[in-house]
């Protein structure tokens, strides 16, 4: 070991501090702008400490010292090469508006993924609802809780219970916050499980379709058609569309996974995931808000075509917003990147 | 442009960055250890800020108790999830549990995340908590090279360990007046030669936590260190050894290793 620590140590100190003054003064300031003076500077400190570094290293005696120096070099580095995104950025309530639009554009961009998860739920609610019909026996399988077993008593119960339902804004209001919070979870879920490369959300939405499938056949089967339709389709019209779009989500992930070694645009493409979960969120909302408020009204208060009618004017209303709104084709420039993720 | 790949070793996990200016450094990787506790810290600040909230409501919302339990339910949600994701993103890397634990999140390339990445990570939380208490977070940790649960693989990101550091201090040792050792300049210049880092430093930090430990265990460690000092790496003369104490020993030891380097001109 050539070098002599202490002297080290004590000619150096005076840029350490300096740079650490500076450091600390970069760090608490919320945009993280540098003027070009302080650039400057901080480059030149920068460039001295990380020699410095390169000094201890080899004297492997002072690990202490050489950690403190490694810690400023992390720091300084962090500050030169990160560009932060603006403060404005941040806080427009105008960019945070472009949800409404970003939403509908980003679930057209990845449509494949899309379709692919109405693929699988298509797939899980014909089988379901063959072994329903083919197979009786498959209900008490397929249908784990009592009330889908047996829709009969579970009609009488729902259209009985109304009476009590009447003047019960406040469990309708409880009972909204939990189906909400509930069904995101599912969703946020069926959309992390991508990380399994799609594995996990193939099975969530397969089991899921089973379901509807097993249930709508039953239902039919014993003649509530038409109770069940009202009863389901109000925040069935987009509940069920936004865990589709969960799917799609989760494929979107997974295919991202998969392609891990090429240059993945990373940033665009967690940004493109988090407006998809951003707007089923938002859709879930409304879901959770009709299951609770309107869905769970049934006849003479409510008529059924009425309900069934509601339902049918949200799925075009839905259709016409995923379909329509933004813009119409990714333009070749900005969104190049992401069109060709889906190709 | 940046190549940065997982550091190897036994104890300690660490990312080598090599920046473009091809200056190497080394980010210490946080264990699960600390990350549970700050984790566990967030939920209890959370928990808190809801039942503070609930409380509030359920004193407005008497008359509409179900209005208020509407906005518990959803209030508790969405601070669940935004909480993190929030003060990661605008707090570089850091939430109160982390700030206390020492924590901070950071890209993997050892730049700040960014505030999409904040919210990737833990919107993914709902897969890493799986099944329950957070089992395959734990073992994403402990089978990958850079401890990231899956949260962070998926964004990229990494919790580096930010334990804060001082300019490490002049040490009474180094500035002896008279260290007996010098007067034997061949022998010093083999302990400093066969004398590890680890050893070193292992020697350091026996005196400087002198205070710290009992009179029988200080008087059992350095008396430990001393003969094997004495019969392993640099055989002082006995005549001389028998008049030091084992921490004198030790003091003149540090002296040599740590102290003044040109022992000759001494």
């Amino acid at each position: 070991m050539i070098l002599d620590l202490e002297r080290f140590r004590a000619q150096a100190r005076p840029r350490w501090s300096k740079l650490e003054s500076l450091l600390s003064a970069l760090e608490s300031r919320p945009d993280r702008r540098l003027q070009p003076a302080e650039a400057e500077q901080l480059q030149e400190l920068y460039a001295q400490t990380a020699a410095d570094l390169n000094r201890v290293t080899h004297g492997a005696l002072a690990p202490e010292l050489r950690q403190y120096i490694e810690r400023l070099v992390a720091r300084a580095y962090a500050e030169l090469y990160y560009a932060p995104p603006t403060r404005s950025k941040v806080w427009q309530p105008r960019r945070w508006l472009r949800i409404f639009t970003a939403f509908p554009e980003a679930f057209r961009r990845q449509y494949r993924h899309f379709g692919l998860a109405v693929l699988i739920t298509l797939l899980g609610s014909t089988l379901g609802g063959l072994a329903v019909l083919y197979d009786p026996a498959a209900v008490d399988v397929l249908l784990p809780a009592d009330y889908l077993r047996n829709p009969g008593q579970r009609v009488d119960q729902e259209v009985k219970g109304q009476n009590r339902h009447v003047d019960s804004a406040q469990i309708e209001a409880a009972f909204s916050a939990q189906l909400i919070t509930h069904n995101i979870q599912v969703a946020l879920l069926a959309a992390a499980l991508g990380v399994t490369y799609g594995i996990g959300t193939a099975l969530l939405l397969f089991e899921n379709g089973v379901l509807l499938g097993a249930v709508a056949v039953r239902y039919t089967q014993q003649g509530f058609g038409l109770f069940v339709t009202a009863w389901l389709l109000p925040h069935g019209a987009f509940e069920i569309p936004s865990i589709l779009i969960a799917g799609q989500a989760g494929f979107y992930l997974a295919r991202l996974l998969l392609r891990r070694s090429e240059d993945r645009a990373m940033r665009r493409a967690m940004r493109e995931w988090l407006v998809l979960i951003g707007g089923l969120a938002l859709m879930l909302v409304w879901a959770g808000l009709m299951e609770a408020f309107f869905s769970q009204h049934h006849a003479p208060v409510l008529p059924y075509a009425f309900k069934v009618g509601v339902g049918a004017a949200e799925l075009v209303l839905l259709a016409i917003y995923l379909l329509l709104i933004g813009r119409r084709v990714p333009t070749a420039g900005e969104h190049a990147n992401v069109a060709s993720e889906t190709k | 442009m940046m190549d940065s790949q997982p550091g190897r070793s036994a104890t300690t996990a660490e990312l080598t960055i090599a920046t473009p200016e091809g200056v190497l450094f080394r980010l210490p990787l946080a264990g699960i250890a600390p990350r549970l506790y700050a984790m566990l810290f967030d939920t209890a600040i959370v928990l808190g800020v809801v039942n503070g909230l609930g409380w509030l409501v359920y004193a407005i919302s008497a008359k509409a108790p179900g209005f208020g339990a509407m906005s518990i339910t959803l209030a508790e949600f969405a601070i669940g999830f935004a909480y993190s994701a929030l003060l990661e993103g605008l707090w570089n890397g850091q939430t109160i549990g982390k700030r206390l634990f020492h924590l901070r999140v950071i890209d993997q390339t050892g730049l700040p995340l960014r505030i999409e990445q904040a919210w990737v990570r833990n919107l993914m939380r709902v897969f890493d908590a799986l099944p329950f208490a957070y089992l395959v977070g734990g073992i994403g940790v402990l089978s990958s090279p850079l401890r990231q649960r899956f949260g962070d693989r998926v964004a990229g990101t990494l919790v580096v360990r930010e334990t804060p550091l001082a300019v490490p201090r002049e040490e009474s040792w180094t500035r002896q007046k008279y260290n007996s050792f010098v007067n034997y300049p061949a022998i010093s210049m083999r302990l400093r030669k066969a004398a590890t880092p680890e050893l070193a430093s292992l020697i350091q930090d026996a005196l400087r936590r002198r205070s710290e430990l009992a009179p029988y265990a200080r008087r059992e460690i350095y008396r430990e260190l001393a003969t094997y000092l004495q019969s392993e790496i640099a055989s002082f003369p006995d005549e001389l050894v028998e008049m030091l104490s084992d921490e004198q020993y030790l003091i003149n030891a540090a002296g040599v290793l740590f102290g003044d380097q040109r022992l000759s001109k001494l």
